[in-house]
């Protein structure tokens, strides 16, 4: 989707959204740091091959229930899908692989 | 939908809340030609109803039932919704009802938004979903679930990175970065008030140390893992995402204790565990599931069957009270339980990878702080009727639904109708004394 520059009062109502929440702080500029490191990370493992989620928690050193909740994330906005189960877990792929897999089948 | 007024409007009827309670009554003013202005703080209409799996005592899909709800009673002509409004406080005088709203900013025009989701798609800051109890992720901007009422999408400022991307992708120009809240005093004859209820704390219990293990679930959390759009689309344990093979239910964990402040029976939380045990043991056939009871409440028409059908399921019945909950190793759980049933073995130590706490109701809101409208002891709204059981201690006020106390969805749908057939006939009342006067 092409994206569209913002009209000058656009980017003013914008300026004074920022400023109503006191500009942007620090946490939260933190926080969207990690999000997107943390699914970038997760996309580069998935691409070797379909993983656990502790197996994504173990290689990312990230808590368990954090790989789970930003695979749920991936999921629901397409990037992910469930590729079978491993033992008692469910194992995630990347949707590129998991379609190609589909079409071989 | 007919979301536009001003404070020139005088509707018929005023309801607060819109959930399953607040539509059906809704509903039954506006189909007698009143009109009917419906108030609800979220950013979508259906309550904790759209969020449900199934429903006992049917097993039918909850949303199947609520969706056609919802979107007759936003299509319907003599219907008004405001979503993402509050109800700051009712002043009642000679007769007349004062209600001060406050309409949230939800930073995108209704008017202009399809609900075509690409301000969602763009956006690249995700947080906790508190449709999916915190369990899935929602984008800053988005459309509030599937099959949310109205379909339009609402902007979590407190989130938001004020990158520019939604505005910049939006088609209609829907997005307004400087929408500011609107205060709006309303005046009516009729007031119902359809607030529904909450739950209490799932820590309530310190002795369940349920802030010690994200597998210490609430059972609204097991309705969305139960969802067939839930946030895993499978039941999978939160700490790790595992299939849990062995599954604990306890009971009356919110209620009938003095201590806590609840010493009431929340009414529907024998059933509802009854009902999710049920539908676990289809979702993970291989698992074990137990529910810990004091004494299982299947009051209601065909519930006892209900509870026998589950028994008959193979799922395990232990008539005990859990004294204890410990987190132990790989994110298990270990329950010390009292059972009456093992006379030879009382104090019982027992093992699952998944516990689901009984929390109780508690009322969705105290309209006593800032209305005149009088509450119970037990903090829901007082009904001092015998014979009009949606009266409230105020006339022209009246109650539906889980906001006068626990009850479950068949009980607030007769109550619902029964508030909205007391508030037209006190309407046509004042009428005709006013034309007669
Ligand atoms: C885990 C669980 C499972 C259940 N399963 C079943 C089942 O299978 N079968 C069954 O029959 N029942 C079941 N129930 C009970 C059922 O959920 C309730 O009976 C029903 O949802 C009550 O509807 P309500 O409209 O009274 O309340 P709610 O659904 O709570 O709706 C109240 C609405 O009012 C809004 N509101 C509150 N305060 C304000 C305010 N000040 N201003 C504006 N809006 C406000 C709220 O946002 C909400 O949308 C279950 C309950 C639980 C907890
Ligand atoms: S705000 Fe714009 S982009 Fe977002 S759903 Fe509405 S119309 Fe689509
Ligand atoms: S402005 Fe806010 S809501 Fe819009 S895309 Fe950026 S972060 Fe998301």
């Amino acid at each position: 989707m092409a994206m569209k520059t913002l009209a000058p009062e656009q980017k003013q109502a914008l300026a004074k959204l920022r400023a109503s929440l006191g500009g942007i702080s620090e946490q939260k500029r933190q926080a969207q740091k990690h999000l997107v490191a943390a699914r970038k990370a997760i996309l580069k493992f998935l691409e070797a091959k379909p993983a656990t989620v502790p197996q994504i928690a173990e290689a990312l050193q990230l808590p368990s229930s954090e790989a789970l909740w930003h695979v749920t994330g991936m999921r629901k906005y397409g990037k992910v899908a469930e590729a079978g189960e491993e033992g008692d877990y469910p194992l995630y792929a990347l949707v590129v692989q998991q379609e190609a897999a589909e079409a071989s089948h | 939908m007919n979301t536009h007024i001003t404070s020139d409007f005088t509707p018929d009827a005023l309801i607060i809340g819109g959930g399953i309670a607040g539509l059906q009554s809704a509903l039954d003013l506006a189909d007698q030609d009143l009109q009917v202005l419906l108030v609800e703080r979220q950013a979508s209409i259906g309550g904790h109803m759209i969020a449900l799996s199934k429903v006992y005592p049917t097993l039918d899909c909850a949303s199947c039932i609520t969706t056609p709800k919802m979107s007759a009673a936003a299509h319907h002509p003599n219907i008004t919704i405001l979503t993402n409004t509050e109800v700051e406080g009712i002043d009642t005088r000679d007769g007349v009802h004062r209600v001060r709203l406050l309409q949230k900013p939800t930073y995108v025009n209704f008017d202009k938004c399809i609900g075509c989701r690409l301000c969602e798609y763009a956006c690249d800051t995700e947080y906790p979903d508190p449709f999916e109890e915190g369990l899935g992720a929602v984008r800053a901007i988005a459309v509030p679930f599937t099959n949310a009422i109205p379909q339009k999408a609402v902007l979590n400022a407190e989130v938001c990175g004020t990158c520019g991307a939604c505005a910049r992708v939006c088609p209609t120009g829907a997005i307004e970065y400087d929408q500011q809240p609107r205060h709006l005093t309303i005046h009516t004859d009729a007031v119902i008030v359809a607030s529904g209820f909450n739950l209490n704390a799932i820590t309530v219990k310190p002795q369940y140390n349920a802030q010690h293990s994200q597998n210490i679930i609430s059972p609204l959390t097991l309705e969305r893992l139960l969802a067939p759009h839930g946030p895993y689309g499978r039941v999978l344990r939160p700490s790790d995402g595992k299939m849990p093979g062995s599954i604990a239910f306890v009971q009356c964990a919110g209620s009938r204790d003095e201590s806590i402040g609840v010493s009431y029976c929340s009414r529907v939380c024998c059933m509802y565990a009854i009902k999710q045990a049920m539908l676990l043991s289809g979702a993970l056939p291989l698992a074990d599931i137990t529910i810990y009871y004091m004494d299982i409440r299947a009051f209601g028409k065909g519930y006892e069957q209900f509870f026998q059908n589950a028994k008959a399921m193979g799922i395990n019945f232990v008539r005990g009270k859990v004294a204890r909950i410990h987190p132990v190793e790989d994110g298990d759980l270990s329950l010390h339980v009292e059972t009456t049933e093992d006379a030879g073995n009382p104090m019982q130590e027992r093992r699952h990878d998944l516990v689901v706490l009984a929390q109780g109701m508690i009322p969705g809101w105290q309209p006593s702080d800032v209305t005149p409208v009088a509450c119970a002891s037990d903090g829901f709204v007082a009904t001092p009727a015998l014979t009009a059981p949606a009266a409230t201690t105020v006339p022209g006020i009246f109650v539906a639904g889980t906001a006068a106390g626990p009850k479950d969805i068949v009980d607030t749908i007769a109550e619902a109708g029964a508030a909205a057939m007391q508030a037209s006939q006190y309407l046509y009342q004042k009428r005709s004394a006013v034309l007669v006067g």
